[in-house]
């Protein structure tokens, strides 16, 4: 332990650097070399990578775990600070805020770490079976090593935009994996969605985070710990932030009827959980951006297991655990982040029904689980809701990879992808799959929430600590002091948070069931099994017999042939003749040792997982214990439990139990005792309802109408308004007048010389006319005090005869060289002065010019003066 | 499955597992044999040693080994270059524990004739390429090449000053007296950077195009070093004269590269491109000769068109609002701006490759650029007054509306002008905010958007080069068959989107940022923010529908089934533009530590004058003569014409 922390001390502990760079140089050497490599390399590359980056978690755990006890019950951090990255502005007094690339390790993202590299690893193990006969063997490694890598970066950044890289980055990723079998449009699509969503939710958090550095002045999580107040504690109105009217000006005018009675303020810690929420709906799939997630399947299984139900999706609940002291500050946002996780644990839970894709079950369930999640830090019970991450963590990833095992038996005969994973292609695996069974089993229960298994601790905690917790502004009293009222939850909240959550509990319990004896039991409803003719048998594509090299020549053949289509196996049923099912063929066969080893381990952790924290049967919680300085400073006077609420805890679990007895009877009853028969009567009964929920509620085809065509039309209009406005009419416009010109002008320069002659000759005559009219003009020029001169202007033998004095009259009878006059005016007079002019050809003209004083002085009599 | 024993044995175990292993072993019982020896000195030295060459000798030996069997010849030039950026890296680098400062070799002599020495030389290459012949592409070729990287050679040394917050390597020369206009060149770690931009941009963007380009390469090497010559002249020059000399000189290269070399309709599109800027200038011209006369004016001696004096005049609001009209919309056409943006994306589809990713890169930074400096720079209170409508321009038409537009394109190209239109909003709106943040994030973002989106047109330039069109509807399914080609596309394109790690999230995020914390923006600053940030998400939607519909799903036309992947030269050309979006991406403290001192001067000399002359009527009375800032180099006499003393 001595060695340890004199290499590593707490300040520099740049193990981190090791934990991080292993999966990177994983992602790197796969990603560049791969293709020359060979599997073989490959596979120790990317196995090596993720163990070595397990083990180095573990020392590290280890290591911060003997802090804890030598500090005392400390929030200890170890830290490792890469180099200065970037900087900011903001803070009360607009200071610098240094943004560097530095990591962090603590209770909570130790915890998080380990549950990342540990079940990383064994999907990664797991993948070098599942994925070995795919041609881009290395490319999926490469990506599944880059993803922990980004995985990493999220849960050790310091700071958020640190975590931003990784948060990013396993977006990045889960776009990359989605599309994996990139050849089928779906699927990159599907990417596509799921990148586009979470864009969305990164535009909450890159709103966060501007919000956080102008307000709190930093960053990192310790630096907006301590400036969190000023976030609802603000000293003045205009700390707050006004959404209407935008910014805070006032509307005047012909606009005055948009400006409110009262400023709609709301204030930074509400601004700040708002956005950050955003973001954490975006990558946790809650609603309203959920939707990205059930097409997230068309990615290979490992991927969905580790991706998109193990860790990436419960970055949401991570963050918001991580800045549980910035959320605890408005009741109003943790009141929504319950609401919102609550809704979509029913409204997922509904859909999870009635599915028929072994993957889809499984990824509403997902969806639902991280609703659950959510109601649980949504109620301050940020220990009960990461709980639930970590559980959820094993019982999932045992799920998705026992579906993936599932899958992969029924691909030896079933060669189309929807096919493959329809439940009602299956039945019976028990007897052919029995380690998939088992495993499978022991996690169906864990999530149904079987008591004593780690799904029930974690799922009940949450659901009693929703009843009985509800949030406070911690600073009630001084708002109330400054005549601002502080938003609070109704009372009503935590009873229904807590029924919604039984009845999705219940129903979780139903639909797993439901699949569960589907897939595993019954009669197997895939194909006639029976002895294969010989020629089916080498004929068929999956077939286990089949030698290595066989399988390899095989590929080769399909890729000369089909070039076009050859990348995987996996990627549709493109490559593969279709076989008659009704051929009589092999049974479905168990996986390999690297698909059941990682099964097992996954299965007993989502049994026994819950010892860490039992919440009602016994105090000794470790989990709550290890991560009470987290979270202890965030709640102390805010999340506030109800009177007796310890007398609550036994009445309340009894809502959990009856959960997973009512639902799994339902399902026994429905589809063991009654073969299905009950199930098939009610969709016959609703069939409106029931074509709903397998249309998913229809939410994607209501966002497509009404978002996504808004974005359309707005883009198709600006795109169109460019063309024919702005390029149109401004520019082209303006180059026509220009145009109309250059005819009209250029009719004159037609090149005929009797024109031009003609043309000068009337110019000629023209000007000849202009010398000989004489033309009088005079300049006035006031001399100040009234005193005006006035200069007629000069021409070839002009005789000058004024009248100065405004009669009428000619001064003088004949014409002679006054050029010049002057005259003095009382202020507030005008006179009219004529002026004749004789030329040398005696021809006059007169002119009258007024002249007029003004009754004040004005500017410039004042400044002569 | 079951089998996956044989599968070891059908495959040969990598060869250079085993020596890879020896060297580890043989580098560590050495350590090990020397430290038991109880010399423990000569381990740390023999550690160091080779520490020391680590940092170079690794990306070199990654990128030696990266090209497969059939690219062997680009192994030495790729193991060259990614030493070279390493090295620059190393070198340059901070955010360690201290910063190397002159590691006590003095202070550096500023030599006054590089910048004469950086922008000359492709002016005498360009000369110099008129006498070679002309049945010679080859040596042309060649000789342009050479010049080109023997500029960026010579404008290294530029990085060995710290550049704080002054000018550096200053030169200023009396060329006519009497009418006050002098030759004067300078750097600030503003300009640094473009300059630095620029001299590295035109060298992969020529080396590209000469794979392309087969006809008049000679009059075509000369339009790129004279291009050259003149953006890097308009980016250093500090008198106002000589400014619009250059700005002009780069108008025509460009011009003839767009109508010579240009697609279907290039004839029109040159017209366009150069009617737009043309007018733009001679405004700024008649503003630049009014100032100058004004100088005069109220200094009663010859007039400047230096810059430094004529930050010194004050004028009234209603005159400074004409002027700073004049040079702005000179400016924010070339930037392009919204709705003065509509010559880009005609010139960018129908400019040669070499010459969109110059346009692009360097040209359209002359905007931004020129704002920051002159229009800030000269006229600070109407850059304050007019700073929150702009910045909604920037925004509105910026961001979201050129976001909007290139969604809807289906040529890849004017796809790639509109999102520039939408990274120049970012750029502009970080000038507009102008808090110390914001101005260091729009120079980056300057840096950083020639760089994405020069690779991004280079990119285009390769389909294009194979498949003579642009059209989105043409391709489909690429993935499979130009593998390498999909992942620098896919790489340049989340560079384009702002991925964190990539070039584009820094400056985006500090953009973003700044605007937030802006005061300058009146009561908009953060509904702007909000919208600058709504802009991430419509890049990833233009960005990556094209991503999809260019590189996946299935092929669709039998003309896509036997293209070729990218060439030896492309991947030359298109390595070190990929390499810097990681750089940027991860050390931008690299380029942030020489912008800081500047931006800070630019956001301190604002607020000076804000402060001074407060809004809304800022100042009204008669033209006034200001003190010279402090940070301007010194004056030189307009007496009678001398060289610069060397300092």
């Amino acid at each position: 332990m001595g060695l340890l922390e004199s290499l590593f001390p707490a300040e520099n502990f740049s193990l981190i650097a090791f934990i991080l760079g292993m999966p990177l140089l994983g992602a790197l050497v796969n990603g560049v070399w791969g293709r020359r490599l060979g599997k073989p390399a490959v596979r120790l590359m990317a196995l090596s990578a993720v163990g070595a980056s397990f083990l180095a978690a573990v020392v590290a755990f280890v290591a911060l775990q003997h802090r804890v006890e030598v500090e005392g019950h400390e929030h200890v951090k170890l830290y490792w600070t890469a180099w200065q990255w970037m900087h900011a502005n903001g803070g009360r007094s607009v200071t610098n805020v240094p943004i560097d690339v530095r990591f962090s390790i603590d209770a909570l993202s130790g915890v998080m770490m380990l549950v990342v590299t540990g079940v990383g690893f064994l999907i990664h193990l797991y993948s070098t079976a599942y994925m070995a006969e795919d041609k881009a063997f290395w490319r999926f490694f490469a990506y599944l090593n880059l993803f922990i890598f980004s995985m990493l970066v999220l849960i050790l950044g310091d700071n958020l935009p640190v975590l931003f890289i990784g948060w990013e980055g396993v977006g990045l990723c889960s776009y990359l994996l989605i599309g994996f079998w990139y050849d089928v449009g779906a699927n990159t699509a599907a990417g596509k969605k799921a990148f586009i969503a979470n864009r969305v939710g990164d535009f909450g958090l890159l709103c966060a985070m501007f919000l956080l550095v102008h307000y709190a002045g930093a960053l990192d999580w310790t630096g907006i710990q301590s400036g969190a107040n000023v976030l609802a504690d603000n000293p003045a109105e205009a700390y707050r932030i006004h959404v209407w009217p935008i910014g805070g000006g006032t509307y005047q005018g012909i606009f005055a009827f948009l400006q409110p009675a009262h400023p709609v303020t709301i204030s930074a810690a509400t601004a700040v959980g708002l956005a950050l929420l955003l973001g954490c709906t975006g990558k946790s799939a809650q609603i309203p951006l959920y939707v990205w997630l059930p097409d997230a399947m068309a990615g290979p299984t490992p991927v969905s297991a580790l991706i998109h139900a193990a860790t990436m999706v419960t970055a949401g609940v991570y963050l918001i655990c991580r800045l549980s002291f910035v959320f605890v500050l408005s009741p109003f946002v943790m009141a929504t982040v319950a609401v919102i996780g609550v809704s979509t644990a029913l409204f997922a839970a509904t859909i999870a029904l009635v599915q028929n894709d072994i993957k889809k079950v499984l990824a509403y369930s997902t969806v639902s689980q991280l609703g659950f999640m959510f109601l649980g830090v949504g109620v301050g019970a940020f220990t009960s809701g990461f709980f639930h991450v970590f559980t959820h963590a094993f019982f999932k990833a045992c799920l998705f990879l026992g579906a993936g095992s599932v899958i992969h038996a029924m691909h030896a005969r079933i060669h189309d992808d929807v096919q493959a994973q329809d439940i009602r292609n299956m039945g019976g695996l028990k007897k052919y799959m029995p380690i998939t069974y088992w495993t499978f089993l022991a996690a169906t229960c864990a999530i149904a929430g079987l008591p004593l298994l780690s799904g029930f601790f974690s799922k009940d905690a949450i659901l009693f600590e929703a009843f009985v917790n509800h949030s406070v502004n911690p600073f009630a009293q001084k708002l109330a002091d400054r005549h601002s009222g502080a938003w609070a939850p109704p009372a009503m909240l935590g009873p229904s948070l807590y029924v919604a959550g039984v009845v999705a509990a219940t129903m979780t319990a139903f639909y797993m069931f439901r699949l569960f004896f589907l897939t595993f039991h019954g009669d197997f409803r895939g194909w006639v099994i029976g002895r294969a003719p010989l020629a089916a048998s080498r004929a068929g594509h999956g077939d286990l017999e089949d030698t290595a090299d066989g399988e390899e020549a095989h590929d080769e053949g399909k890729g000369t042939h089909e070039h076009e289509h050859g990348a995987d196996e996996h990627g549709g049923d493109h490559g593969h003749h279709e076989e008659n099912l009704k051929d009589p063929g092999r049974a479905p066969h168990e996986s390999p040792w690297q698909m059941t080893v990682p099964l097992i381990v996954l299965a007993a952790f989502s049994v026994f997982a819950g010892v860490l924290n039992p919440a009602p049967l016994t105090k000794k919680l470790a989990l709550e214990h290890w991560l009470a300085p987290v979270f202890e400073s965030a709640i102390k006077g805010t999340v506030i439990a109800r009177e007796g609420a310890e007398h609550l805890e036994l009445p309340l679990m009894l809502g959990g139990i009856g959960a997973f007895v009512v639902g799994s009877g339902i399902a026994y009853w429905m589809y063991i005792a009654q073969k299905g028969a009950p199930a098939a009567r009610l969709a016959e009964q609703a069939p409106g309802l029931h074509r709903l929920l397998l249309d998913k509620w229809r939410i994607d085809e209501l966002y497509e109408a009404t978002v996504l065509s808004a974005v359309d039309a707005l883009a198709e209009t600006a795109a169109a308004f460019d063309q024919s406005f702005v390029d149109g009419i401004l520019a082209k416009l303006t180059a026509l007048v220009v145009a109309a010109f250059g005819t009209i002008l250029r009719t004159l320069q037609n090149g005929v010389v009797h024109f031009y002659a003609a043309v000068m000759v009337v110019g000629l005559a023209a000007m000849g006319w202009f010398f000989v009219t004489p033309h009088p003009d005079a300049t006035v020029t006031p001399e100040g005090n009234g005193d005006y001169t006035l200069v007629a202007g000069p021409g070839i033998g002009y005789g000058y005869r004024w009248d100065g004095d405004g009669d009428g009259k000619p001064d003088k009878d004949v014409f002679d060289g006054t050029q010049q006059i002057k005259l003095h005016l009382e202020p507030g007079k005008s006179i009219v002065i004529r002026l004749e002019v004789m030329n040398a050809f005696g021809l006059t003209n007169v002119r009258a010019i007024p002249v007029s004083r003004p009754s004040a002085p004005t500017m410039l009599e004042v400044g002569q003066n | 499955m079951a089998t996956l024993n044989s599968h070891d044995a059908g495959e040969t175990r990598p060869r250079w597992l085993f020596p890879l292993g020896a060297a580890v072993v043989v580098v560590a019982s050495l350590v090990i044999l020397l430290r038991s020896l109880g010399d423990a000195k000569a381990a740390d030295d023999f550690l160091a040693a080779i520490g020391s060459t680590v940092p170079y000798l690794l990306p070199a030996l990654v990128a030696w080994a990266i090209p497969d069997e059939k690219h062997k010849a680009l192994r030495l030039p790729l193991a060259v270059m990614a030493a070279l950026i390493a090295f620059f890296v190393a070198r340059l680098w901070v955010g360690g524990a201290e910063v190397a400062a002159g590691e006590g070799e003095g202070p550096i002599v500023e030599s006054p004739h590089l910048l004469t020495w950086i922008l000359g030389l492709p002016i005498a290459g360009a000369i110099a390429v008129l006498f070679l012949p002309r049945q010679a592409p080859r040596a042309l070729a060649g000789t342009t090449l050479a010049i080109m990287l023997a500029t960026l050679a010579i404008s290294l040394p530029l990085l060995r000053v710290p550049m704080g917050r002054e000018f550096h390597f200053n030169q200023d020369v009396v060329w006519l007296a009497r009418f006050g206009i002098h030759y004067h060149v300078a750097i600030d770690g503003i300009s640094l950077w473009l300059v630095l931009l620029t001299v590295f941009i035109v060298p992969i963007a020529a080396y590209a195009s000469f794979g392309s380009i087969h006809t008049r390469i000679k009059d075509w090497c000369f339009a790129l070093l004279l291009l050259e010559g003149g953006m890097l002249g308009a980016f250093v020059a500090l008198d106002l004269f000589s400014f619009y000399v250059f700005w002009e000189l780069m108008l025509v290269p460009m011009y003839v590269m767009i109508g010579i070399w240009g697609g279907t309709n290039r004839i029109k599109a040159a017209i366009k491109f150069f009617l737009y800027t043309m007018f733009g200038s001679v405004l700024m011209l008649g503003a630049i000769l009014y100032l100058a006369y004004a100088y005069a004016k109220v200094s009663g001696g010859t007039p400047s068109f230096d810059y430094f004096e004529l930050q010194r005049v004050l004028l009234p609001r209603h005159v400074q609002l004409w002027l700073y009209g004049a040079f702005t919309l000179s400016f924010l056409i070339k930037v392009p701006m919204w709705p003065v943006h509509t010559w880009l994306p005609d010139a960018h589809t129908e400019a040669p490759t070499g010459g969109s990713v110059i346009l692009a890169a360097v040209m359209l930074k002359l905007g931004t650029y020129g704002y920051l400096r002159f229009s800030m720079g000269l006229f600070p209170e109407a850059a304050a007054e007019f700073a929150a409508n702009l910045a909604g321009v920037a925004v509105l038409g910026g961001i979201l509306y050129g976001a909007l537009c290139a969604w809807k394109q289906d040529d890849v190209k004017r796809l790639v002008a509109y999102s520039s239109v939408a990274h120049l909003g970012y750029v502009m709106l970080g000038l507009f905010a102008a808090t110390p943040a914001s101005l260091e994030g729009s120079v980056l973002q300057m840096v950083n958007h020639g760089i994405s989106t020069g690779a991004l047109f280079l990119l285009v330039g390769v389909i294009y080069d194979r498949r003579h069109t642009r059209q989105v509807d043409e391709f489909g399914g690429l993935a499979k068959v130009m593998p390498v080609y999909a992942t620098l596309f896919v790489i340049a394109t989340l560079a384009s989107i702002g991925l964190p790690g990539t070039n584009g999230f820094i400056g985006e995020f500090m953009v973003i940022t700044g605007t937030f914390v802006s005061n300058k923006l009146g009561h908009f600053n953060g509904i702007q923010a909000v919208g600058a940030a709504i802009g991430v998400i419509l890049g990833a939607l233009y960005m990556l529908g094209v991503v999809q519909k260019m590189f996946f799903g299935p092929i669709t036309k039998p003309e896509n089934k036997r293209l070729a992947d990218v060439t030896n030269r492309e991947i030359l050309a298109l390595a070190p533009v990929t390499a810097m979006i990681f750089v940027i991406g991860f050390f931008p403290n690299i380029f942030l530590s020489q912008i800081q001192g500047a931006a800070a001067r630019v956001q301190d000399e604002l607020a000076a004058r804000i402060e001074a002359n407060p809004a809304p009527r800022f100042y009204e009375g008669p033209m006034k003569l200001l003190a010279r800032r402090p940070e301007a180099p010194k004056a030189t006499p307009n007496g009678p014409a001398t060289p610069a003393p060397a300092q």
